[in-house]
């Protein structure tokens, strides 16, 4: 692929399956499906344990997204669609997601799923997804205490950090790190619209900037409308990071040192399937099995 | 109608601009009332038979247009009000019809910005709109405004009227528990007293203030009969339940007592024969702060109570609802300075709008919030505010530390008159029922 048609915007696409996991004893086999504005996400459990993790682009259609993304989760598990007792859609195209048995919000899988991923003593959620920013304060349970959202505007989220890499010509998945070699922080963006991060970065550039000062610049303000949220909700230890900005340790790192609170670090995802980033499949796919229990105790 | 030259904000706009504007919104309301009303009879199916009555009366161009404009040929006068803190009983005393009109459609919005700035609150934009185009039939029928200068907003919404119309502002003080205060509305009321006179040609003697008063207190008894029914197992929607007492603002309220009383009454068997609108552990919601009005801005009513999972609304806290007839006149003696006296406090003392303050902070609105949360068993309150509405968003810390301290949830909820918004807020409010749907379930 010559330089010129190289996607800087274009993060990976993955599947990973969780090696160890016994099919033959299993009780109940759930799916959590996530649809977002920027990626799909779907999670697919056995007896409440991660099984098959799949994250996606999501194309122009909710429904498609969503039965690419669980066939994608499927291939290779031995499990068929029908195997699947129950399944729950979240996320901004959850109510199209025609083969969930129902639908949770991302607000509530995200609470669950972190919960999940690392333990009880999560008590505070920053979920930093393609289109909005959200943070949640949870219980020991992963149940929702209270939680705020961003305006209605993509500012500060990864849909912006796509539209930077393309400009800038940096791999998205290498921004967070070049964002950091700068000797010193630059002041934020005046604006962290989407609309504007183009003509704003140009103009920086213009003036000399380096793309590393410009991303530092831009990630800084992004990571300080973050922490307006956080301190509205009211941030308590252990905070967590999700979403598709996770791992994005641009972000990160200035989130901490901004709160002055230390993420708790993404736990070893790629064996176990705990990606932060899956945390509203997860928490989906958890609320399919008690869903399931609770229908099946009903009957 | 004055020439142009005289007005002091309206700009012009052509007979036929006005006319295709209007039918276009006209059709596409008429519309949105039909869908709205069938959303709602779709979340509760058996529903009494009384509800009907109601629903005809909520299609705002039909049968009670007409009937005020019949009236209106045989000589009645029409008085409009902007806001709750117009004094009704005067309206009737004088034989007029009073409707309130400010304004809950969300396409004249973009008229209004034409005079005003997008930052006001969209209640005031938009009825400035309806009146460009005359959409409200109730508006347009209207002989005079009384106008409350509550909030900036209205304070100048109520200029940017006076030029089509008579409007007579009234000046609520800022502090109610002060001599003074109370001294200076009685006066106000006076001055109003006269011109409502002089309009109708009618006095306002002590035999018909009289009836007036027990017209009202009628109607708020019926009122607080329905309220009262809200406040075990949910035997009616609440978005059922807020159209009845919205449709009070321009039905002919004698009428809409007795209906309102025939709908208790099943209501009421209901109660006793268990028959409820929906499963008792449905989460119980309240809304608090800006209005919600009829018929665009049902937008959060109805995300409420269609909402997966789905909640109730037992209370309000808004004046186009819970509170619009909440309060009867407290009548000692029938004289006519006693009961001037007692309509005067009537409408200032229990008013908890955010536009009074106090010493201890505008308590009252404290009080009237965590009496009716007790009473309704409210599991979670959305603090509903327009952009632009200074008084409800700044007040909402104080709400909050409150209710923090009894351990009701409380989520502040902006919006504006657009449909745009409104996927967002369904996953706001979904997520809050979700939560409160947890609390209720341990
Ligand atoms: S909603 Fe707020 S700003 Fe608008 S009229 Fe009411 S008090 Fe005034």
């Amino acid at each position: 692929m010559s330089e010129d048609n190289f996607e800087y915007w274009r993060w990976r696409e993955y599947h990973l399956i969780v090696p160890n996991v016994r099919l033959e004893k299993a009780k109940v086999i759930t799916a959590g499906i996530d649809i977002g504005s920027v990626s799909s996400k779907a999670a697919i459990m056995v007896d409440g344990k991660i099984y098959s993790i799949s994250v996606m682009r999501t194309g122009s259609s909710s429904p498609d997204s969503a039965k690419k993304v669980l066939e994608n989760a499927l291939e290779g598990t031995g499990i068929k669609l029908r195997d699947i007792n129950y399944i729950v859609g979240t996320g901004y195209g959850r109510v199209n997601v025609p083969m969930a048995n129902s639908t949770v919000t991302e607000i509530a899988c995200h609470a669950k799923g972190a919960n999940y991923i690392w333990g009880p003593t999560v008590r505070t959620i920053l979920d930093v997804g393609g289109q909005d920013i959200k943070a949640i304060r949870c219980d020991e349970r992963g149940k929702v205490l209270s939680f705020l959202m961003n305006d209605k505007c993509a500012a500060g989220t990864g849909r912006g950090m796509e539209v930077l890499a393309d400009l800038l010509k940096i791999p998205i998945e290498e921004m967070g790190a070049a964002s950091l070699k700068v000797d010193e922080e630059p002041d934020p963006v005046s604006c962290t619209c989407v609309a504007f991060a183009r003509t704003e970065a140009i103009s920086l550039l213009r003036r000399g900037w380096s793309k590393e000062k410009v991303l530092a610049s831009y990630m800084r303000a992004m990571a300080i409308r973050m922490c307006n949220l956080l301190e509205r909700v009211g941030c308590e230890k252990d905070l967590v990071i999700t979403g598709g900005q996770s791992k994005n340790i641009g972000i990160v790192s200035r989130v901490e040192e901004i709160t002055g609170f230390k993420t708790l670090p993404p736990p070893n995802w790629r064996e176990n399937g705990r990606d932060p980033m899956a945390a509203g499949a997860i928490g989906a796919a958890l609320f399919a099995k008690a869903l399931f229990e609770k229908t099946a105790n009903k009957a | 109608m004055k020439n142009s030259s005289d007005k002091k904000y309206s700009i012009e706009i052509s007979q036929k601009e006005a006319e295709e504007i209007r039918n276009a919104i006209k059709a596409a309301s008429l519309k949105v009332m039909d869908e709205y009303i069938e959303r709602m009879k779709k979340s509760w199916p058996n529903r009494p038979e009384a509800m009907q009555y109601f629903y005809d009366i909520a299609k705002f161009f039909g049968t009670r247009e007409r009937e005020i404009q019949e009236a209106k040929e045989e000589g009645k006068k029409v008085i409009g009000y902007t806001c709750m803190l117009a004094p009704i009983e005067l309206i009737l005393a004088a034989d007029a019809i009073p409707v309130r009109v400010s304004s809950g459609f969300y396409d004249p919005v973009k008229l209004g910005n034409r005079i005003v700035p997008v930052e006001v609150c969209p209640v005031v934009r938009s009825t400035i709109g309806v009146e460009m185009i005359g959409l409200s039939p109730y508006l347009k029928l209207s002989d005079a405004l009384i106008t409350p200068l509550t909030c900036d907003g209205m304070t100048k919404l109520s200029e940017i009227l006076s030029d089509s119309k008579p409007v007579w502002t009234l000046y609520p003080p800022r502090l109610k528990d002060s001599e003074q205060s109370m001294f200076f509305w009685r006066e106000e009321l006076r001055t109003l007293k006269a011109k409502i006179e002089k309009l109708t040609r009618t006095k306002i003697t002590a035999k018909k203030l009289k009836a007036a008063i027990e017209i009202m207190h009628k109607a708020t008894r019926a009122f607080r009969r329905l309220q009262e029914i809200r406040k075990d197992a949910p035997v009616i929607m609440g978005r059922d339940a807020m159209l009845v007492n919205q449709t009070s603002m321009w039905d002919d309220i004698k009428r809409w007592t007795e209906k309102t009383e025939e709908l208790c009454n099943e209501l009421e068997r209901r109660i006793r024969e268990k028959v409820w609108a929906c499963p008792p552990d449905t989460p119980r919601v309240m809304i608090a702060g800006s209005p919600a009005i009829w018929p665009d801005n049902w937008k959060l009513p109805n995300l409420v109570e269609e909402a997966s999972p789905q909640g109730v609304i037992v209370a309000d806290e808004l004046c186009s609802g819970d509170r619009f007839l909440f309060d009867p006149v407290g009548v000692d003696e029938w004289t006519m300075d006693d009961m001037f006296k007692a309509v005067a406090e009537r409408y200032l003392l229990p008013s908890t709008c955010p536009c009074f303050t106090s010493e201890d902070g505008n308590k009252d609105r404290v009080n009237w919030l965590t009496a009716r949360i007790e009473e309704r068993r409210v599991d979670g309150v959305i603090y509903h505010v327009f952009r632009g509405c200074m008084l409800y968003a700044m007040e909402y810390m104080r709400i909050k530390r409150v209710l923090d301290k009894i351990n009701v949830p409380v989520y502040y909820l902006d919006t504006d008159y657009t449909r745009e918004d409104v996927g967002q807020i369904k996953t706001r409010v979904e997520a809050f029922l979700e939560m409160l749907k947890s609390r209720v379930e341990f």
